[in-house]
């Protein structure tokens, strides 16, 4: 597409483009115009060049690539609950370390209730969860999602109905798991955090979402 | 906390010491006599003390060479650690074993997260202890039993935290 875009700006049709795959990601290339020499280069680079241009934002994938371009897939909303503000500044600073790249932790709670209250009023794309917390659990928090249960006049937005939910909690032997499993729950990470087991269950349960639709 | 607290332990830098020689340590000691020590950090590896894949994931999340970030979240977990063992010697006075369960689990997590092994090892057995289940959490014992264990627990437990707290200030000191 950006090839038919920068055709349409030479003079020549048949000017061949020279594809530059020494970028940093492996999906994200480059067009040169051969011709560009021909021509006023400011034009063509004010196309191609600024992370911000439509032609570059369709098929690039630089790593500061502007968000705000409408092909660059939006970053996760995360939420994290847990009533242990080590827990949480640890969660926090991880997410913001190694996940910047497709997170954005919008809201940290240190309860079910303020998490529940919270999901009123914003929606978010994916909660982390502990599960043993005072006054409700993980597990009662997420019954009250499903059920839309807010535990207060308002209703949670349906947005966050469904929300994936991963349990971040030392509880994890089998049953509990199957437990988490029940009450719909998507996954469970184990304290203290792997980052590639996070990793690998924030995909996969972005994956379900993608696949629902 | 006072010297009949049941979390009362042998001085700091005297255990970690002994510990490392292999002597007895004496079972009553004053908290309060700490005495300055030279032992390096690197001595206490040994002593399962701190699960380094744990410690060391923690640190890369620091900015700079300072170790801003951890430090600020391990002093934070100090302060959490010693307001816990008020909470747990208060309901072990009780003998309130639901709270001590609950305490145990509260402070078995960011032990956890902090990669404090023995802390986080201990924090378990007293979560099960105070739900009237045996070490593993699955044979049930008598509250006789759990008031028994858990009395020894405790003071094992702040023995051990103070063998971890030890080793994190002398690597943070050795870190200015």
């Amino acid at each position: 597409m950006l090839c038919s875009l920068i055709r349409k700006m030479c003079t020549t049709s048949t000017t061949s483009l020279l594809q530059d795959t020494s970028s940093l990601q492996k999906t994200t290339s480059t067009y040169f115009n051969k011709a560009i020499n021909n021509m006023t280069a400011s034009p063509i680079l004010s196309t191609i060049s600024p992370p911000s241009s439509p032609a570059m934002s369709i098929e690039s994938d630089f790593e500061d690539h502007d968000e705000t371009t409408t092909t660059q897939p939006r970053k996760i909303k995360v939420m994290i609950i847990d009533d242990n503000s080590v827990n949480l500044t640890i969660l926090s600073r991880l997410l913001n370390k190694h996940f910047a790249d497709t997170i954005q932790l919008t809201s940290v709670q240190n309860s079910g209730l303020a998490a529940l209250d919270q999901l009123t009023k914003d929606e978010v794309d994916l909660i982390l969860m502990d599960i043993d917390m005072p006054v409700l659990s993980g597990v009662e928090t997420t019954t009250a999602i499903r059920n839309n249960d807010s535990h207060s006049e308002h209703s949670i937005l349906e947005q966050n109905l469904n929300v994936p939910i991963i349990a971040v909690t030392t509880s994890d032997a089998e049953e509990q798991r199957e437990l988490y499993r029940q009450v719909g729950m998507a996954d469970c990470v184990s304290k203290p955090i792997a980052i590639p087991k996070l990793r690998m269950a924030i995909e996969e349960a972005m994956k379900t979402v993608s696949t629902n639709g | 906390m006072t010297a009949t607290s049941p979390t009362q332990a042998p001085s700091t830098a005297e255990t970690v010491i002994n510990n490392i020689k292999g002597t007895e340590e004496p079972e009553v000691a004053d908290k309060g006599a700490e005495t300055e020590t030279e032992t390096d950090a690197d001595e206490f590896e040994d002593n399962g003390i701190i699960d380094h894949t744990t410690f060391d994931q923690l640190l890369e999340m620091d900015d700079e060479e300072d170790h801003e970030f951890s430090r600020s979240l391990v002093w934070n977990y100090f302060e959490q650690a010693e307001k816990t063992f008020v909470d747990m010697d208060d309901a072990m006075e009780k003998l309130d074993f639901p709270d001590l369960s609950r305490l145990g689990h509260f402070l078995k997590g960011s032990s956890a997260a902090l990669g404090l092994t023995k802390v986080k090892e201990s924090c378990e057995k007293l979560q099960h202890y105070g739900n009237r289940k045996d070490a593993a959490g699955v044979e049930s014992i008598t509250n006789d039993e759990a008031e028994t264990l858990i009395r020894a627990l405790l003071v094992q437990m702040r023995r051990e935290y103070n063998e971890a707290e030890s080793y994190l200030k002398v690597f943070y000191d050795g870190q200015e």
